[in-house]
């Protein structure tokens, strides 16, 4: 089984910090009104500090155990992948099922040179079983490797 | 150039009346929505007239105009658009469904709405709207493109075995109604909430003669629901599956069903991914099930499931549905872990705890007495353990699961996509784990799923599936 590059835990830990981030100045205004208007009905600083700690949860512990729980495959005839911090997942994706597959990265990935792996079937619920934090040459490795299985099936 | 053209041919004059139609409801509802202030009722009016008299008019005359189709038995074509000149060429043997619609309107004009679906698209990929009722059926017939047998199955509903499926529907939809009536209503100053309110304070119903009436208050409103959703289910069941009919050609489905909206639909075998056969304690006690079709097409209204056969006895299910695909049914079944049982009762007693310590925290603490249905926990589980079970026999999985609305799944190995298991923490502690099996356009909330298997049993049955998918060559389409 293969872990995921380790930089893939700064990729998340980035996007925790952007996602909750933007409504840090809407939970700082909303406080200082708050405690301007002299309304004795919330806590002072309540919403801030509840976002620092949801801030904090994403950024500090989340991507660590999200890291540590996720492991994936290419085997002889189907790709196999674990995740999950509370409920844990074991996903099968028979390759001759797979309809096409995407490598995909975005701004924060490309900086830490790593890509992801979306997979499609014509399946429900496995349709977006996306790999994380794969290298980018790695990703662009098994994207191919299911090709070829492929394209020798299809023959 | 001028024979070919000769040979396109124009919606249904009629068209303009839907048109019209759909116009007034759309101006009743925004009459009904704008503010009320004594210019907004002319203000929306002026806005309708100019919208109406100089865009929306103009434009749907234009595209009735370019609106022109040609059907052949090898394909459907279509030319439209007002700005841009669209050609589009439906070959008959990419063509999956064709529905024929019909709605109330249509039904008083003599028109049909005729639906083209295709395996690539979601939805409708060609939609004639609206044509003459004879043009439907020509159209339909020359696409279904397979000659349909004499001794075809057929499964028919009579309006006694319609009415009699209605007595077993409940629909909860009454919520909504309820909610959406009073709203509305309120809305439109018939009715004022803060009235309504201070009768109820009034009439001390609700607080100060404290734990005395409100359980016979909310014994009289569970009554009062439940008969409404009897009446309602009954009514839903009955406009929908009026004069139900089911044929199976050689290679496609053909059914017709529905009171108010007439639908009509042929669907090729390919489509279906599986069969679920669902029913309730009462339906089984007297023998009735319902076959549902998971087909491919997402169709919103279905939710991937078609009705097959929404009400008959076992023995006419399974031989409708073994001509559709064969399977044979295994004598024994393997059930989950028994380890179920206490998973079951830790959520169920989980739920009461939480429920009654918030009301009678929030509220009474006349609710803590909830804390005496604990007991019945152990029933409720052991009912869920003894329904819940699964084999995997000659190239097919059947899952049956639930007690109240009991699902029996039988999926073909050839469908399947792809697997899962999936282990909450409770579940992990306890050693057991959910298989989970993926097919082509199944529900987000509707799918094939084994709970609580021990995590070696899961496992090994994994293996097993796999093994038997992989020995079937799959037709690439």
């Amino acid at each position: 089984m293969k872990v995921l590059d380790q930089s893939v835990r700064h990729v998340w830990r980035i996007k925790g910090a952007l996602a909750w981030g933007i409504f840090l100045p809407v939970s700082v205004t909303t406080d200082v009104v708050l405690l301007s208007s002299g309304s004795n009905s919330a806590i002072p600083g309540m919403w801030t500090v509840i976002l620092l700690i949801l801030c904090l949860l994403w950024v500090l512990i989340l991507p660590g155990l999200r890291y540590r729980f996720w492991r994936y495959e290419l085997r002889e005839k189907d790709l196999y992948a674990v995740r999950g911090i509370w409920n844990r997942i074991q996903t099968v994706v028979p390759l001759r099922r797979i309809q096409h597959l995407d490598v995909k990265q975005d701004l924060i990935e490309d900086q830490f040179g790593i890509a992801r792996l979306v997979v499609h079937t014509a399946g429900t619920r496995s349709t977006d079983l996306v790999i994380p934090g794969l290298p980018y040459d790695e990703a662009v490795h098994l994207r191919d490797t299911v090709r070829e299985f492929l394209e020798q099936y299809m023959d | 150039m001028e024979e070919s053209s000769a040979k396109f041919r124009r919606l249904h004059p009629l068209t303009f009346v839907h048109y019209i139609f759909l116009a007034i409801v759309g101006f009743a509802f925004t009459l009904f929505s704008s503010p009320d202030e004594s210019g907004g009722l002319y203000i929306t009016i002026l806005v309708f007239a100019i919208l109406y008299t100089l865009i929306l008019g103009p434009y749907a005359i234009a595209q009735y105009i370019r609106f022109r189709y040609h059907v052949t038995c090898e394909e459907l074509i279509i030319h439209y658009g007002v700005f841009k000149r669209v050609q589009r060429n439906i070959p008959s043997e990419r063509i999956q469904n064709v529905r024929i619609e019909r709605n109330m309107l249509s039904r008083i004009l003599g028109t049909s709405s005729v639906k083209i679906e295709t395996a690539g698209s979601s939805g409708a990929e060609g939609v004639l709207s609206y044509v003459g009722v004879r043009e439907a059926e020509r159209i339909r017939n020359l696409l279904r493109n397979a000659i349909v047998s004499e001794d075809q199955a057929r499964f028919s509903m009579p309006l006694k075995r319609v009415l009699l499926s209605s007595i077993y529907q409940f629909s909860l939809g009454i919520f909504g109604i309820l909610i959406g009536t009073f709203y509305s209503l309120e809305s439109l100053k018939i009715i004022d909430s803060t009235v309504i309110a201070n009768w109820l304070m009034e009439q001390n119903f609700l607080i100060a003669t404290g734990t005395e009436r409100w359980p016979l208050l909310i014994a009289i409103l569970l009554l009062i629901i439940s008969v409404l959703g009897w009446g309602l289910g009954f009514i839903e069941n009955l406009v929908r599956f009026y004069n139900f009919q089911i044929q199976l050609g050689p290679k496609k489905i053909h059914r017709k069903f529905g009171l108010l909206t007439l639908r009509e639909g042929t669907l090729s075998y390919k489509r279906v991914q599986s069969f679920l056969i669902r029913s309730n304690p009462l339906m089984r006690l007297h023998h009735w099930h319902r076959l549902d079709m998971q087909t491919l097409g997402l169709e919103s209204g279905e939710r991937g499931f078609q009705p097959a056969m929404p009400f008959a006895k076992w023995s006419e299910i399974t031989t409708l549905a073994r001509r559709i695909h064969r399977f044979i049914l295994p004598d024994t079944y393997t059930h989950v872990s028994r380890l179920t049982l206490r998973r079951h009762i830790f959520r169920y007693c989980l739920l009461i705890l939480i429920f009654a310590i918030v009301l009678s925290l929030l509220w009474d603490p006349f609710t803590l007495w909830g804390l005496c249905l604990i007991p019945v926990t152990w029933g409720t589980a052991k009912l869920q353990y003894t329904c819940h079970h699964w084999s995997f026999h000659d190239g097919h999985l059947l899952i049956r699961r639930r007690f109240i609305s009991q699902q029996f799944w039988i999926v073909p190995v050839e469908r399947f996509q792809a697997f899962e298991i999936k282990a909450s923490p409770f579940q992990r502690y306890l050693g057991l784990c959910t298989l989970i099996v993926d097919t082509a356009g199944a529900g987000i909330l509707r799918y094939p799923r084994i709970i609580d298997m021990k995590r070696d049993d899961a496992e090994q049955l994994l293996l097993r599936l796999q093994k038997s998918s992989d020995s079937i060559r799959i037709s690439v389409n």
